[in-house]
Parts: C-alpha cells; structure tokens; sequence
C-alpha cells in the first residue's frame, strides 16, 4: 500500500487533524465516559424525584403492607433526593474518568510519548482538565434538568432562576472536583491513588464546613445550593462567597499541579 | 571525530551506588550511535538524561540541537488504545512540527513500515507493531537526533531486521543514539559505540576499532583436501600465533595483527599449492570485544 492509497483510506481521520484537544474529545466518544456520564446524571434526575415523590409507597412496599404516612414532598426535597444522589455517585464517577485520563505517567511508554513532545506541562493538562470538567458540567446540567422536569411534572415547580443559579453553584463544585483531581495525579502516579486523595479531599471539605465562622466560604457550601435556592431559604449572594474560593482553588490546583508534574522525573 | 552533537561531562546521577557516574559522553553529528551494556548498567538511565526526562545529580549535557529536533522512542512504546495508528502519528505531529502537512505523516508511517495499518486502533497492535509505530511518531518530526530505547526488544526476525535497516539508512541524514543487549545489532549498524558497566563508561569509540583493539585476529581456513601440509606452514610463520585444526577440513588460525594474518594467510595457502574453500574471520565480533572489555578492564573511560 502507498501513502496515497493510505491518504486515500483514511479521509476521515485526515479531515479532524490532531491535537491534545481532540485527543480528549476522542477518548470521550470513543470509551464509554461519555455515555457513562450522560446517562447515569440523567437517570438519578429522572428517578430521584419519583422516588421522593411516591416515597411513603415504596417505604410501605417494603415494609410488607405496613401503612406508611410521609407529608407530601415539596419541590425542594425532589430537587435535594438528586443533589444527595449525585454528589455521592456522580462524583465518584467524575474522579475516576478525570484522573484515569490524568495519570498518563503511570505508563512509562505513553509519559515519554507525551513529555518528549509537549512543549510544555500546561500543554498538556490543560486539555486535559477543561475537557473533562466541561463534560462533568454538561452532565451536572443534564441531571439537574432531568430533575427539575420531573419534580415539577410529580411534585410542583421550582423557579427557573433559582434553578438557574443552583446549577452554576453544582457546575462550579464538580469543577472543583476535576481541578483537585489534577492536583491529586501530581502527588502520586496511579489511578486509584489520584481517586482517593481527590475523594479524601473532598469528602475533608464538609468537616472542615462544621466551623461555622468558615463554613460559608467553603466549596462544600455549593453542593446544596440548588436545594436552598430552590427551597427559598437562601439568596444566591449567599453562595458568593463559596464560588470565589471555588474558582481561585481551581486555578491554584492547576498551577500547584502542573509545577509538580514539571518537576516529576519518569 | 567529527563535531559532537551531544556532549556530557561527569554526568552523574546515582540512586543509591547505582545508576550513572562521571559520563562523558562524545556523540559525533550524523553518526549511528550504539550504548551497550548489561541489565542495569545505566543504559536507560543515560538514555532518560539526554531525553531531558530525568535530571542529573551532577554534570553536564550539552545538546547541539534545539530540544524540539530531539525525538525518544521508550522500548516499551504505549498510546491510548482509542486512537488510530494515523492519529498517534499526527498527534505527534501537530506537538512537534505543526506546521507541516498530513504528508508527513503518511511518510512516517511508511518508513516504519505501518502504513497498512494506518487506520487500525492501537489497542489491536502487537508490541512489534507498537515498537514500530512509537519509531513512526518519532520520525514524523524529522528529528536531528533520535534516542532509541532498546528498539529491536520486541520484534520478531523480520521487523528487526526492518528495524536495523531503518535506522541503518539514518546513517549521515541524522544523528541516532540507541542502546541494546544484542551486541551482534550495534555491530551491524553502529559505527559507534560505548560501553558501560555498573554506570561507568568504559569504551567509546569506534565499533571496528573496539573490536580490532579487543581481539586476537583469527581466521577459519577450510581447505580441498588434507589441510596438513597447510597446517605446518602457517605453524612456521612468525606472524602465526596459534595454528589448530577447528574440523576435519578447517584450520583456525591466531595472528599477530589483522594486517599480517590478511596477508600471511593467502600466501601460505598459495606456496602450499592447497585448494582453498573458504577463510573468514573467527569469532571477530563485539561480543567477544565486550566481554573482552568488561572482563578484564578497570573502570573508568578509555
């Protein structure tokens, strides 16, 4: 075969030349993380505010017969049953697909591929860490939609401000988490490492939120901001304070870590 | 020796009494380089310096060539398993040259010998194929200096045979540095060579003149007929070291220098009258020369 009959067989791959940033978009649509991620947001929005919606049923369901009386949910609650679920599990899945694509030293092979070629560490995290925090924030978006469509259909509405604003506070908290998890493949090589220490840190965080004089100001406050602003007990201006420290963690975490994997020897 | 493109000076990096000690290294623009060594000698870890991929605790390296023009091929080459052979190559592409055309990559993969292969995912490859493709990724820049980790480690007869050639033909065009076990692939394309042991290197030089320094020059003779009388003449020269029946029709002959068995040896066979089948060189090889060397020899840089 010549290179023309390859040019010739290939025009696909010719037409998207590439780059660190299509190599992202690819090992998105190309492995499941995509569709992992789409669905496993979208179906805790869609079943979480059913459950809370008939959950006196299911509980006496389970309880063999046995009457169960709950008061009726409120819009709230159906918003909180997604938020609960998916800061659990969607987080998790979210730290995993980021730092499986993080942690490209733990092949010696593939680190000396991308060091020897990169011009520069920022080159080659950047990609790397807004690929995949867009992804968890179009998936946070896609549930919190799911859920807000089937807590107005079950249980009553939620103003779409209110809404609005509680998945920016969502969006800003799963960013967070893919900053971190970057901060966490700089401190150690394997995948399951980089999980853990991303998860030890962001499970500190709620811990630390128990001293009230800092609780406010902490990024853990952002993960039930929909369910305050849904609810009306709180303001917006209220989780300001939390997006701030959010966005400047996220770009300290980035510079703390590309500096050390600039310095990390292979 | 033509101008270095690479030059170190007491390059050091020690991991605890292993690793790599006062190196000085000498690497002659256009060359084929070969590093050989055994397990543990400090090859990889040479190797890891001059990629820039590691740092030394002490010393000097002196690149002639900018940083971009130097392409690394690991000897366990790995990419995402996802992404086409054309993909990885043009990935490497856009890093290093992205300015040039998708031309060059399908050049690149043609030199390595992949362009069937070229819209095949990576996961489905062998190491070989693998091994190759981390050589196409390397290529695509047109590098001034290649750093080969143990290329031939995992191909099969063939492939390391295309391999060689490869980087056989390199050979004025660009600078290769590459390190192996298989001493008998540095002889035949390396014009080149260093050798270290325990971290140190003990020889740098070229290939031929390590080998002519390092060995007894011996022949094998077969003779038509009965290699006696033969025998006994090459035994009575001066310049005849060592004169042995190595077979029933064959004669090993030790000289003195290459010089004198090259032109002894024809001129014994001759006054002989002897019918002469075949004379080659015995056991000329850099193995022979390296164990030779790392037998015998202190440590330290000849």
């Amino acid at each position: 075969m010549t290179t023309a009959t390859v040019r010739a067989a290939l025009p696909a791959a010719r037409q998207h030349r590439m780059s660190l940033w299509r190599l992202e978009w690819l090992r998105l649509t190309r492995t499941p993380r995509a569709i992992a991620l789409a669905v496993l947001f979208a179906v805790i929005g869609l079943v979480e505010p059913v459950a809370t919606r008939y959950a006196s049923d299911l509980i006496g369901h389970l309880s063999h017969g046995a009457r169960v009386s709950l008061p009726p949910p409120t819009p709230a609650q159906g918003i909180n049953s997604y938020v609960t679920e998916i800061t659990l599990i969607g987080l998790i899945l979210v730290v995993a697909l980021t730092a499986g694509a993080l942690s490209f030293d733990t092949s010696h092979g593939l680190a000396t591929f991308l060091r020897t070629k990169a011009s520069s560490m920022w080159e080659l995290v950047v990609p790397r860490v807004a690929v995949h925090a867009g992804a968890a924030a179009a998936a946070y978006v896609l549930g919190s939609l799911c859920a807000w469509y089937e807590t107005r259909v079950l249980i009553g509405s939620v103003p779409a401000a209110a809404m609005l604003e509680g998945m920016l506070c969502g969006v800003a908290y799963f960013v967070l988490a893919v900053t971190l998890t970057a901060l966490a493949a700089s401190l150690v090589r394997s995948t399951i490492g980089t999980v853990a220490i991303t998860l030890g840190i962001l499970i500190a965080l709620p811990i630390a939120g128990t001293f009230a004089v800092i609780a406010s100001w902490l990024p853990s406050a952002l993960v039930n901001a929909p369910v305050g602003l849904a609810g009306g007990t709180q303001r917006f201006s209220h989780y300001l304070p939390a997006l701030a420290v959010s966005v400047a963690a996220d770009a300290l975490a980035l510079a703390v870590a590309v500096r050390r994997l600039r310095a990390r020897e292979i | 020796m033509a101008e270095p493109i690479v030059a170190t000076r007491g390059l050091t990096r020690d991991y605890g009494g292993v690793g790599l000690f006062d190196v000085d290294l000498l690497v002659p623009l256009g060359c084929v380089y070969g590093l050989v060594g055994m397990n543990g000698a400090g090859k990889t870890t040479l190797l890891s310096l001059l990629s820039g991929l590691r740092r030394p605790d002490r010393g000097t390296i002196s690149l002639n060539v900018a940083r971009q023009q130097v392409a690394v091929c690991p000897d366990v080459a790995d990419f995402d398993a996802w992404i086409t052979a054309w993909e990885a190559v043009d990935l490497a592409r856009s890093l290093v040259t992205p300015g040039v055309g998708a031309d060059a990559v399908d050049a690149a993969l043609a030199a390595a010998g992949l362009t069937d292969s070229a819209g095949r995912r990576v996961g489905g490859f062998s190491r070989g194929m693998t091994q190759r493709l981390g050589l196409a990724c390397a290529l695509v820049g047109d590098p001034a200096l290649l750093i080969l980790d143990e290329p031939t480690s995992a191909l099969d007869p063939s492939g390391r045979a295309d391999m060689l050639s490869v980087v056989a033909g390199m050979r004025g065009t660009r600078t290769v540095i590459f390190s192996s076990h298989i001493l008998d692939d540095v002889q035949r394309i390396a014009d080149q060579v260093g050798i270290l042991r325990e971290g140190r290197l003990l020889y740098q030089g070229g290939t031929q003149d390590l080998i002519d320094q390092y060995l007894t020059p011996s022949w094998l003779v077969r003779i038509a007929g009965d290699p006696g009388p033969v025998t006994q003449a090459a035994g009575a020269e001066p310049w005849a070291v060592r004169v042995e029946m190595a077979g029933a029709d064959t004669i090993r002959i030790d000289a003195t220098s290459i010089e004198a068995g090259e032109r002894g040896i024809p001129a014994v066979v001759a006054a002989c009258s002897a019918r002469q089948i075949s004379c080659e060189p015995a056991a000329a090889d850099l193995e022979s020369a390296f164990l030779a060397l790392t037998a015998a020899s202190p440590q330290g840089v000849r």
